[in-house]
């Protein structure tokens, strides 16, 4: 047994760490806590995985790849510097 | 100073691979080609002079990305258009990080009007988060970059911005209630908002 032990998380303490949770910031007892809340409470569930989609939206700005100029430039730079 | 040519080579197989990750970061924080291009050669030279004092090669990413943000700002800093930054952040104060966009689309009032929170996310285009994020002032924009575009953890970001980790959590939080309150305007335009006045005036008639 570790010290902490998990407890039940009302929607305000939930909802307070759902960035953390959809950051991957969240561990051990605190992640299970948040898992088991939005496992039972439809409210944060939702609010969760609108917070996770609209993330994996932002990831898709991503896209946006060096020109080859860009890449033949740097090339020079790291032979000749 | 300069590298011989095992560290140059090793320099190349660490540096090369992250070259579209330093471009998109690059781009998004310039909002102009062929100045982000100029940034991340910039970022490579200084990389490149100051390899050595890279020890742990698993954070190469975020040393990298340190390089890149402090060439930017301080390029920002010489064209003195970081005078925004301050009206923004004072602008942002009173919602410190109180936004929810999630709130505003899931209105009680229509919950039996289907799921607009999903609607919305499926009818925003890229460019309509990119024009969100390019209004962003530069703390709070390179902040949600690191952490969603990029992809880095908190611990990461608070090696590439020189922050303590609770000032990155607080910094995203207000970066996210701005972007969130932007990308509502945004949804309103879309007829969010209308359509959810039309449906309250229609059910207050039945
Ligand atoms: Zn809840």
């Amino acid at each position: 047994m570790t010290g902490s032990k998990a407890k039940q998380l009302n929607c305000q303490e939930a909802l307070r760490k759902v960035f953390d949770f959809v950051d991957g910031a969240l561990e051990g007892v605190s992640l299970v806590e948040m898992r088991t809340h939005l496992a039972t409470c439809r409210h944060c569930f939702d609010r969760a995985e609108f917070e996770r989609l609209l993330k994996a939206r932002m990831a898709r700005l991503k896209a946006n790849p060096a020109s080859g100029e860009l890449r033949a430039r740097v090339q020079s730079l790291i032979e000749g510097g | 100073m300069s590298l011989t040519d095992e560290e140059r080579r090793e320099f190349s197989d660490v540096v090369l691979p992250l070259l579209d990750e330093m471009h998109a970061l690059a781009v998004h924080l310039c909002r102009n080609h062929s100045v982000a291009e100029d940034l991340v050669a910039e970022t490579v030279m200084r990389a490149c002079e100051n390899f050595r004092e890279l020890r742990d090669r698993s954070k190469v990413k975020p040393w990298l990305f340190r390089i890149l943000t402090n060439a930017f700002f301080s390029s920002c800093r010489k064209q003195k258009t970081r005078q925004e930054v301050s009206y923004e952040e004072v602008q942002g104060e009173d919602d410190a990080g109180s936004f929810s966009l999630f709130q505003q689309l899931s209105h009680p009032f229509l919950l039996w009007w289907g799921n607009p929170e999903r609607e919305f996310t499926n009818k925003l285009m890229d460019e309509d988060i990119r024009r969100a994020l390019a209004e962003l002032c530069e703390d709070h924009r390179v902040v949600i970059l690191l952490s969603d575009v990029e992809g880095l953890s908190y611990a990461e970001i608070s090696e590439s911005l020189d922050i303590p980790i609770g000032t990155v959590r607080s910094r995203l939080a207000r970066a996210r209630s701005m972007l969130q309150r932007k990308l509502w305007r945004c949804a309103q335009e879309m007829g969010f908002g209308v359509s959810r006045r039309r449906s309250r005036q229609e059910a207050l008639k039945e």
